[in-house]
């Protein structure tokens, strides 16, 4: 079948459309609002997931460890984080000494926790000064405490009674974690006399990694002696996307639900069409012309209003959500390109179309069959 | 050799009671090429029954069914489809142009859909029978009588064998239906076989033989003499008669 052969059919197809103007653009209004209903809903629900992804997205790549105190243990040795090395491999290993101090600047004062860690850089991101390689000297200060303080790089701060200077603010966290470097201050490993660390963090670069990683310490590092806690949220991430999944389908449902209804205005528009022209398509067929033709014309009619709805539809759709980026800071506009949008516009586009084939698909079957003398009898 | 032929044909539908009516009894018919035929008979007689038998659009219960002396008695739908748009012209009385077609494109539609362009064939056709100044005019833009040239052009486009017409004349007025017959009779004269049912004493004047169907019975419908058909001579030199044909007749 080539595409030349559906090519008098699409012509005659498009006639017969013009012919009732108002109910094929009525029909087709229909798709419209199927498609947009679909194309819309189904971008609607993946921006909600992608931002949300988005927003949480740092919560799950992190494990913290810590002592178990049930089990009698109150630090972890270096033979433990050598353990948890080996135990997870590829992601970084940064072990915390912890404490609590007043943190006092030249204005303000406030109670902080503190910890000592060699490596910060592995850990953590800096949003003014840099992170040194290895943290030998100086204070890193946690975004909101630096705010609270009124301090910055360069200046001057007090901890547990040891003047030290800032070196670096950290940028805001995006990690929810026992482990809140916020209202934290970093000091170098040397400000702590203590035998063991408080906690260890394994930063992964995805949920996946750091489920893995936390599955490997739970079987060698604890394989014996529950030695350490193991605090993780890759479990609760899969949870939330799982529900972000389940929201997406259900919008998508309801979008699905409105494109039905379009398919049945199109079979109702199809059927009223055919059985308004039963005595032309009789005089088609007594003259000869071959019940495939039929079925293709009036195919093409059903298949010409979809496509036409499915367009119209896609394009509104790509204009409300542009408006949407421009009219609000809400929606963030990369989340808003990101190109899986695009695959729930092709989707609706694709069943815009199809709703249309299959919903003409029986009226036109039926029109085609019928018998041409009795269509002439009427 | 007959154009169209029935022996013996019998079309029984299935009525409300138990007993099928009857709608053609026997039915022995023929028309030769170049033989213009009136069938005549009251209202539910079995006139259109026997123009749907003729036409293939409907199949006979009992008996045998010729087009040109090939037996097409039983042939699938495609079969019937393609018989006839290759041998079979219909006229009927309400015309039944596509409204949303011109001239030119109603004459062609029965090829529409098949590959090449019989738009020039058409455009000629249609000037033979004085409509050369109306090939893009819609049916709503024509007269009954333009309409029903437009009808037979399309039922020429082919260059069938036989030209069935049903009640022609019946939605025209006298004149109308004058000058409607006269193109049967320029078109009977290129070697089709022309054969309409009506109730329209007029055909009756126009046609070579007329033929009264009562309650599925014909009577004589096979020439008595077959050597006297019209089919031994109109047909035999059907360019001469058609040039002979005055232009822009009305």
């Amino acid at each position: 079948m080539t595409p030349g052969a559906w090519q008098p059919s699409v012509a005659m197809a498009a006639r017969n459309l013009r012919r009732n103007r108002v109910r094929t653009v009525l029909a087709v209004l229909g798709v419209t609002i199927g498609v947009f209903a679909v194309a819309t809903l189904g971008v609607f629900g993946n921006v909600l997931a992608l931002g949300a992804d988005d927003a949480i997205g740092d919560i799950g790549t992190q494990v913290v460890l810590s002592p178990n105190a049930d089990a009698g243990v109150e630090s972890l040795s270096d033979a433990d984080v050598a353990a948890v090395r080996r135990a997870v491999g590829e992601p970084a290993v940064v072990p915390l000494y912890s404490d609590g101090a007043i943190v006092s600047a030249p204005t303000d004062q406030q109670f902080a926790t503190v910890y000592g860690v060699e490596r910060p850089g592995l850990a953590f991101e800096a949003a003014e000064g840099d992170l040194p390689e290895r943290h030998r000297d100086g204070a890193i200060v946690g975004a909101e405490l630096a705010e609270n303080l009124g301090v910055g790089v360069g200046d001057r701060v007090e901890v547990a009674g040891g003047q030290t200077r800032v070196i670096a603010v950290l940028a805001q966290s995006q990690t929810f974690s026992p482990v809140a470097p916020d209202e934290a201050v970093f000091l170098p490993e040397s400000a702590f006399a203590a035998d063991g660390y408080d906690q260890v963090l394994v930063v992964s670069e995805s949920g996946a990694e750091a489920s893995a990683a936390a599955e490997s310490i739970r079987r060698s590092v604890n394989a014996r002696e529950e030695r350490v806690d193991v605090f993780e949220l890759a479990a609760v991430v899969d949870e939330i996307n799982e529900f972000f999944d389940l929201l997406g389908t259900f919008l998508l449902g309801l979008g699905g639900i409105s494109l039905v209804v379009a398919g049945v205005s199109i079979l109702n528009v199809m059927l009223m069409s055919t059985v308004e022209r039963r005595e032309e398509i009789g005089v088609m067929r007594a003259v000869g012309v071959t019940r495939r033709d039929v079925l293709r014309v009036l195919i093409a009619e059903a298949g010409l209003i979809g496509a036409l709805g499915a367009v119209l539809g896609t394009v509104l759709t790509v204009v409300v959500v542009a408006g949407l980026v421009v009219s609000t800071s809400a929606v963030d506009s990369t989340i808003a390109l990101d190109p899986t949008n695009g695959y729930y516009l092709l989707l609706a586009l694709g069943f815009g179309v199809g709703v249309g084939l299959v919903s003409g698909a029986y009226p036109a079957w039926k029109a085609a069959n019928e018998r041409p003398v009795e269509a002439l009898r009427s | 050799m007959y154009s169209v032929e029935l022996d013996g044909v019998t079309k029984r539908y299935p009525g409300g009671g138990a007993e099928p009516v009857v709608a053609l009894d026997a039915v022995d018919f023929a028309a030769a090429p170049g033989e213009f035929v009136a069938v005549v008979g009251p209202s539910g007689s079995g006139k259109s029954t026997l123009l749907n038998v003729l036409g293939l659009l409907d199949d006979p219960t009992d008996g045998r069914r010729l087009l040109s002396d090939t037996d097409v008695t039983n042939l699938s739908v495609a079969e019937r489809t393609t018989a006839r748009k290759e041998s079979i012209g219909f006229v009927f009385q309400d015309f039944h142009l596509l409204p949303t077609l011109t001239a030119v494109e109603n004459v062609t539609l029965p090829t529409a859909f098949d590959p090449g362009d019989a738009s020039d064939r058409a455009a000629d056709l249609l000037a033979r029978f004085g409509l050369g100044d109306r090939l893009d005019h819609e049916p709503t833009e024509l007269s009954g009588g333009q309409k029903q040239r437009v009808a037979i052009a399309r039922s020429l486009i082919n260059e069938p064998a036989v030209l069935l017409a049903d009640e022609p004349t019946g939605n025209l007025d006298t004149d109308t239906g004058e000058s409607i017959l006269a193109e049967f009779d320029r078109v009977k004269r290129e070697g089709v076989a022309v054969v309409a049912v009506t109730h329209d004493p007029l055909v009756e004047e126009f046609a070579d033989r007329t033929v009264e169907l009562t309650d599925g019975v014909l009577v004589d419908g096979v020439p008595a003499d077959e050597g006297a058909t019209p089919a031994d001579h109109a047909p035999a030199d059907p360019p001469e008669v058609d040039s002979s044909v005055p232009e822009g007749e009305p």
